[in-house]
């Protein structure tokens, strides 16, 4: 049986969860439910992004189940619109330097922190290499909603990355 | 395209997400403003930093347990009154195609590499990255979009690599590579695709015992293939002959790089 997409399925589980036996049961699901949900597959349309909205809503349905995080945070997407902000950050800027320094765990931790409409966004894109039109459908919004999702998702990320690099002084504190 | 306007297009602008008329504008824009060529740095350091992580494939035994879980419930339906049996039988061979799905249709997606090819080819710079050296471009695309490319060397038949982009077709991220017999632009394509053998449009063609298709379209030639993994689209006005024997280089060295 041909499992495609099964690593990015799981991985972004991973991302997502941060536990991985949560990641093999949602990802699991996943599969059954594209299994008996086969006939509402459309053909010829993407099947890499269907797989995908299926397990987001898998996973969504369980954190309801939950009581845990929803995709909440609208407040912070509003906020998205009127900041380019990573665009203003200046030349020169000591972030700049960060990237070397970052280690393996402070991306999973920035990402954890990320407020979750955010966090898919940026998973998606950059982790997994969807592309803008393929996330505005896993996430069932527009693209511009997407895309100021992941501006803002980055500069989050961006923000809390360097924070840590400053914490493990890397960095040199400014202002 | 001034500062504003590149900042505004900075994420779709680094993510390849810009029409190419756009795309070719904030190429302009930044090669003339040296700010906004430090911001878009910067953003592809970002997602090169972010593409690094490591990736935990998924276990076997998830995997297993997948196939087994499928299994048993197409079992267990087919256990319903015996009508349901072909249907199942039907659904779960429908899964497992669905899952080496077509994203998109061959014929649309080589039309559209044919009208990259024209665009790029009235725009001045149309690579993003000017090397004549394989190796380079090849690391480039690694680098830049996780990519594994073939860059073949055609400098043996007088065509000369000219540089690469990263092209967006039909949602996915493609490679393309452009050379130069002369004045005479050639596009080498190579998108991702998961289907196992796409319907490829036109007149199928041996070349050296491998099968090709040849399609004519805006006064272009193309040729066009597919190995399971990626479909290879060839787009110039060059003879087919010549393209024949450009996509027969291309598999040879593919071949070599996956025996390695």
């Amino acid at each position: 049986m041909a499992v495609v997409h099964l690593d990015a399925l799981y991985h972004t589980a991973l991302r997502l969860t941060h536990s991985r036996p949560e990641a093999e049961d949602i990802v699991q699901e996943t599969y059954l439910r594209a299994f008996r949900n086969f006939h509402r597959f459309n053909v010829g349309t993407n099947c890499r992004a269907w797989l995908f909205t299926i397990m987001r809503n898998v996973f969504l349905n369980r954190l309801r189940g939950q009581g845990r995080e929803v995709l909440q945070g609208e407040a912070d997407v509003r906020e998205a619109s009127d900041t380019s902000s990573s665009a203003h950050v200046g030349l020169g800027n000591p972030e700049e330097e960060f990237f070397q320094t970052v280690l393996h765990g402070d991306i999973d931790r920035a990402l954890k922190a990320l407020p979750l409409p955010f966090r898919e966004a940026v998973v998606l894109t950059d982790l997994e290499g969807l592309s803008y039109r393929e996330v505005a459908e896993v996430v069932g919004c527009p693209i511009g909603t997407v895309m100021s999702r992941l501006s803002r998702g980055r500069s989050l990320l961006r923000r809390a990355l360097s924070r840590f690099a400053r914490e493990h002084g890397y960095v040199k504190e400014v202002e | 395209m001034n500062c504003t306007e590149f900042r505004a297009r900075l994420h779709p602008y680094v993510d390849g997400e810009l029409p190419v008329a756009e795309m070719a504008a904030a190429d302009a824009h930044g090669a003339e403003c040296p700010e906004c060529a430090a911001l878009s740095r910067r953003e592809r350091e970002f997602r090169q930093l972010l593409r690094r992580q490591p990736r935990e494939a998924a276990p076997a035994e998830l995997r297993a347990g997948i196939v087994r879980r499928v299994r048993r419930e197409a079992r267990w339906r087919s256990a319903l009154p015996r009508i349901a049996v072909p249907a199942m039988a039907a659904a779960a061979a429908a899964i497992l195609v669905a899952l080496l799905l077509p994203t998109m249709r061959p014929a649309t997606l080589v039309a559209d590499l044919v009208d990259k090819h024209i665009a790029y080819a009235q725009i001045e710079r149309p690579a993003e990255l000017t090397s004549a050296d394989p190796a380079e471009v090849a690391e480039w695309f690694r680098q830049r979009a996780g990519l594994r490319v073939t860059v073949p060397d055609y400098s043996p038949s007088g065509i000369r690599l000219v540089g690469a982009r990263l092209a967006e077709a039909h949602e996915r991220k493609a490679a393309y590579l452009l050379y130069e017999k002369g004045r005479t632009l050639l596009s080498v394509f190579m998108v991702p695709v998961v289907q196992v053998r796409p319907e490829l449009p036109g007149s199928r063609v041996s070349y050296r015992g491998q099968p090709y298709a040849t399609w004519e379209r805006k006064g272009m030639r193309t040729v066009s293939w597919a190995d399971g993994q990626t479909l290879f689209g060839l787009v110039s006005t060059l003879d087919y002959e010549a393209l024949l024997e450009c996509a027969d280089r291309l598999r040879l060295e593919r071949a070599a790089q996956t025996r390695l």
